[in-house]
C-alpha cells in the first residue's frame, strides 16, 4: 500500500500551527514512515495535484481565500482544520465585531481599495471539514492523535469536556482559588490544561464545549470580581465568529 | 486501646519513624491556598492542620489516569499492567475521606472485583487526624461525626500541646510500637469544635425526600447556573466512573489501553454510538449526580454515598452547593407532600 499523500496549507494566520508541527522533532521521522508530504510551503518547494489528507491552517478572510479553499477541497479526500483560526475563526474574527469598512480603513488607510477583505470565517463556513484539531497554536499531541487514528482507519475522538476536567486530573489548584478568573469551565479540553498548569488563566483558544452556557459563564466571571464588559471581552477573544454570526447586521 | 501524647516538637521525628515502616503519604501545601496528598520526603513539609485536600486519597487506589494493558497488533497479543502490592501509610487523613475509601471498597469489590483497585488498596494504613470544620464540611449530617474513627488504624486528636494518639487496630499498634518520643504527660483536648454547615434532614430521613424528588423544580433551577464543567464529579471522593481509550503509538503496530476519570456531568458521559445521549440536559445530569450520592447506592447499602467533605461545593466556580440542593429538595418535599406552607418551611421562593 502506498503512503497517503499529505499537504499543509496556510490561510490568514501567524503560521504558528505549521511551525508547531516542525517542532515535533522526536516524531517527525516516525511520521514520515507513514505519510508522504507532497506540499508544505513553510518546509519545502514541491507541489502536487491531489491529496489524501489536507491540513488547513488559518481563517478565511479574503475573496481569494474562498477560491483557494474551494480548489484545495476539490483536490482533497480528507480535509482537516488546524488551530483556532481554521476551526473557529480565531482572534482574526474579532474584526467581525466592527463594520468591515472601518476595519479596512484602520489597517490599510488610503490603500484600502487594494485589499479586499471579508469578515474572518472558520474553514467550515466555506467547505466541508472532516476533522478539527483545536488550539492556539494547535495542540501537537492532538494532531498526532488525529493523524494516527486516520492512518489506523479509526474515527478520531473529539474532546467535548471542559478544561476543568484536565485541571482536576492533574490536581491543579483552581485559578479562581488564586484570585484569578479563567474560561476553563466552558472551554474545550484536549490541551492537558497546559495554561492553568503553569499559572496562566484559560482564554478559550480551543473553542467552547458544545453545550457552553455563555450567560452562566458570564455570571461566574462577574461574581469573581470582573466587570460585565471585561467578561464579555474575555469570551470574545477567541470566539468572536460565533458571536458575530448571531449579531444584528 | 493505647493512648499516647505526641508533643508538637516530636511530630517530625514521629513522621521519620513512620517512614521507616513504609511509604508515607500526607497533606502538603499546594499552590497559594490549597493542600494536596503527596509522598513525604521531608517530614517538616507535612501539614496536619488543613481544611481539605484538592483530591482525596482515592487517587492512590484509582489513579486519574492509568494504563490497563498494552497490546500488539503485530502479534495479536496483550499484556496487563502489573501492580505490586506495597505498604502505604496515609498520615493526616480526615475521617470523611477514609469513609470515602470504605465506600469505594464496596463499589470495587461487588460483582466482578476490580483487581487494580484492590491491589493498590491492599496493605494500606490510615492514620487519621482531627480537623476543624469550615463552612463547607457537613459530615455530621451524613452520619460521620467529628471523632468517628472507623477505618483508621491510628487517630491523632489535636490538643493544646500536640496530639493525643490512639492506636486503634493491631496494625496501628505495631506502627506506633518502637517510637520513643511520646510524652509522659497527657494533655487535654482542644476546645470542642462544631460543624458550621448541615443538611436540613439527617441522612436517615433523606430516602423519603429522594423518593419524591425526581420531578423537583430544584434541578432546573440549579442547571441555570451550572456550566457542566464536571469539577463536582472529579473532586468527589466517592465518584469512581472512568472512561477507557485505546492509544496507538506511532509505529501503528502497538499501543496501550488507558483509563481516566470521567464524570456524569460531562457531555460525552452518557453519549452512545449513533449520537444519542441518555442525559442530554444539565438538569438531568445534576439529578443523576445527586441521586448517585443519596439514593441509588443508598437504597442498597443504607448509607449515603456523600461523605460531607464539601469539595464539590468549595471547588464549584458557579457557587453551587450540594447542601443547598438537598435542603431545597427537603423544602420542596415538605411543601408538596407534607402540606406545609412554603414560608413556614423556609423554602426560598425566589429559587422555586
Amino acid at each position: 500500500m502506498s503512503k497517503p499523500k499529505v499537504a499543509f496549507f496556510d490561510f490568514t494566520s501567524c503560521e504558528g500551527c505549521q511551525l508547531n508541527k516542525l517542532n515535533l522533532e522526536d516524531h517527525l521521522l516516525d511520521i514520515l514512515e507513514h505519510i508522504d508530504i507532497v506540499e508544505f510551503r513553510e518546509a519545502m518547494d514541491d507541489k502536487a495535484d491531489e491529496y489524501d489528507i489536507s491540513f488547513i491552517e488559518g481563517s478565511i478572510s479574503t475573496p481569494s481565500c474562498i477560491a483557494r479553499i474551494h480548489d484545495i477541497r476539490r483536490r482533497s479526500k480528507i480535509l482537516i482544520a488546524l488551530g483556532a483560526c481554521a476551526t473557529q475563526g480565531g482572534i482574526n474574527a474579532m474584526k467581525n465585531l466592527h463594520p468591515i469598512e472601518e476595519v479596512r480603513e484602520t489597517v490599510y488607510g488610503d490603500d484600502k481599495y487594494l485589499f479586499p477583505t471579508l469578515p474572518a470565517m472558520p474553514v467550515s463556513a466555506i467547505v466541508k471539514v472532516d476533522y478539527e484539531v483545536n488550539g492556539c497554536p494547535m495542540s501537537t499531541p492532538e494532531f498526532l492523535k488525529v493523524l494516527k487514528s486516520l492512518l489506523a482507519g479509526q474515527e478520531p475522538i473529539k474532546p467535548d469536556s471542559a478544561v476543568c476536567v484536565e485541571c482536576k486530573l492533574r490536581e491543579n489548584e483552581c485559578l479562581y482559588d488564586r484570585g484569578m478568573v479563567c474560561l476553563g469551565p466552558i472551554s474545550k479540553s484536549g490541551c492537558g490544561a497546559i495554561c492553568p498548569s503553569f499559572g496562566q488563566f484559560c482564554t478559550g483558544c480551543r473553542g467552547l464545549v458544545s453545550n457552553a452556557d455563555k450567560n452562566a459563564m458570564i455570571d461566574i466571571l462577574t461574581s469573581h470580581g470582573i466587570t460585565l464588559d471585561e467578561a464579555k471581552k474575555r469570551l470574545l477573544l477567541f470566539n468572536s465568529y460565533d458571536h458575530s454570526q448571531s449579531m444584528p447586521k | 486501646m493505647e493512648k499516647y501524647q505526641l508533643n508538637t516538637n516530636k511530630i517530625e521525628s514521629f513522621i521519620t519513624h513512620l517512614k521507616n515502616k513504609g511509604k508515607v503519604f500526607a497533606p502538603h501545601k499546594s499552590g497559594k491556598n490549597s493542600f494536596k496528598f503527596n509522598e513525604v520526603e521531608n517530614p517538616d513539609s507535612v501539614v496536619l492542620d488543613y481544611n481539605r485536600t484538592l483530591n482525596s486519597i482515592k487517587k492512590y487506589f484509582l489513579p486519574p489516569r492509568e494504563v490497563l494493558l498494552s497490546f500488539s497488533k503485530k502479534e495479536y497479543s496483550f499484556e496487563k499492567s502489573t501492580i505490586e502490592v506495597e505498604k502505604k501509610i496515609f498520615l493526616g487523613v480526615h475521617n470523611y475521606d477514609v469513609k470515602g475509601v470504605l465506600r469505594l471498597d464496596y463499589n470495587f469489590s461487588q460483582g466482578n472485583p476490580e483487581d487494580n483497585y484492590l491491589k493498590r488498596r491492599a496493605d494500606s494504613i490510615f492514620i487519621g487526624v482531627s480537623y476543624e470544620p469550615d463552612e463547607y464540611h457537613f459530615s455530621q449530617s451524613v452520619g460521620i461525626p467529628l471523632h468517628d474513627t472507623e477505618g483508621f488504624d491510628i487517630y491523632l486528636e489535636k490538643n493544646d500541646s500536640g496530639y493525643t494518639i490512639s492506636a486503634i487496630t493491631e496494625n496501628g499498634q505495631s506502627i506506633v510500637d518502637g517510637f520513643d518520643g511520646f510524652s509522659e504527660e497527657q494533655a487535654a483536648p482542644s476546645n470542642h469544635v462544631q460543624f458550621k454547615n448541615r443538611l436540613k434532614y439527617n441522612y436517615n430521613r433523606l430516602p423519603e425526600v429522594f423518593e419524591h424528588s425526581w420531578n423537583a423544580s430544584v434541578w432546573e433551577e440549579v442547571s441555570k447556573r451550572c456550566v457542566g464543567c464536571g469539577t463536582c464529579n472529579l473532586v468527589c471522593p466517592t465518584c469512581y466512573c472512568f472512561d477507557v481509550e485505546d492509544n496507538m503509538d506511532l509505529s501503528l503496530l502497538q499501543g496501550t489501553r488507558e483509563r481516566n476519570w470521567d464524570g456524569c456531568m460531562l457531555n460525552s458521559f452518557a453519549a452512545v454510538a449513533g449520537g444519542e445521549n441518555f442525559r442530554e440536559t444539565l438538569a438531568e445530569r445534576q439529578r443523576h449526580r445527586v441521586y448517585r450520592k443519596f439514593k441509588y447506592i443508598t437504597d442498597i447499602t443504607g448509607e449515603p454515598w456523600c461523605i460531607g467533605c464539601g469539595r464539590c461545593t468549595a471547588y464549584c466556580t458557579a457557587g453551587i452547593s450540594i447542601v443547598e440542593i438537598v435542603n431545597d429538595l427537603c423544602d420542596e418535599y415538605e411543601a408538596k407532600y407534607l402540606n406545609r406552607p412554603v414560608e413556614q418551611s423556609g423554602l426560598n421562593a425566589a429559587r422555586l
